[in-house]
């Protein structure tokens, strides 16, 4: 979960995965995605009970809302 | 299984405890605070990092690794704020959600890209870009999200 200078830098990274070409995310839709309602509550004294439980709804709707349905992004497994 | 609330506690600990000093409070620290032995502040660190898996312990220790979006252990994310670098965010992705720890304040993320080493730098404001430099920063997922990417998340 990386930040590249271009996706041209994340292709040519010693490590990059081949099969990670859907893994690319524009910065703006990142800021959204880790930006969610939850995230303005990390420092709210009931946060790990009330808010942390939110985030995974929160972050599929966020995956749908900028179009990354894969099992890639969210994390169900591929279909067989 | 500990109280809610003393999870609640210990979690708000060492989340401010992280954006204040820029380092995790260890449990023998958190302990007097919370009202807890010692012994009974490392079991609840145990249970909190259960209770929020995305950060980690580092192995065979009690010692607070990661604690997202923030990392004790220094990462490539660098995090400068009021023009002190004294933060680390987990990964790349975390790095973006930093800027709710520090509301109404410019939030500085640099890294070295793994490419080639140049610098990546975007400047954050209560959630908005406000520089990214170059402009044609990306982010990206080498494995995806789940449990059966069989690596490690931050990768």
């Amino acid at each position: 979960m990386n930040l590249f200078r271009s996706e041209e830098h994340a292709r040519r990274w010693s490590q990059f995965n081949p099969a990670s070409e859907e893994g690319f995310i524009a910065l703006p839709d990142l800021a959204d995605f880790f930006g969610t309602e939850t995230r303005q509550h990390m420092l709210d004294a009931n946060y790990l009970s009330v808010w942390y439980p939110r985030r995974a709804a929160e972050r599929r709707a966020v995956l749908e809302r900028i179009g990354k349905t894969s099992p890639f992004w969210l994390g169900t497994p591929a279909p067989a | 299984m500990a109280e809610p609330r003393l999870l609640d506690l210990m979690f708000s600990r060492i989340m401010r405890g992280l954006v204040e000093s820029g380092r995790a409070p260890h449990y023998a620290e958190l302990a007097p605070g919370l009202g807890l032995t010692v012994e009974d502040s490392r079991r609840l660190l145990g249970e909190l990092m259960q209770a929020y898996p995305i950060g980690w312990l580092h192995p065979e220790t009690d010692y607070v690794a990661s604690f997202p979006p923030l990392n004790n252990l220094p990462t490539q994310y660098r995090i400068t704020v009021r023009g002190e670098q004294k933060w680390f965010a987990q990964c790349g992705f975390e790095a973006t959600s930093v800027t709710w720890l520090f509301p109404e304040t410019t939030v500085r993320i640099e890294a070295p890209c793994l490419d080639c080493g140049d610098p990546v730098r975007v400047d954050m404001r209560d959630g908005r870009l406000i520089t990214v430099d170059p402009p044609s920063i990306v982010g990206h997922l080498n494995y995806g999200f789940g449990p059966s990417r069989g690596r490690p998340s931050y990768l």
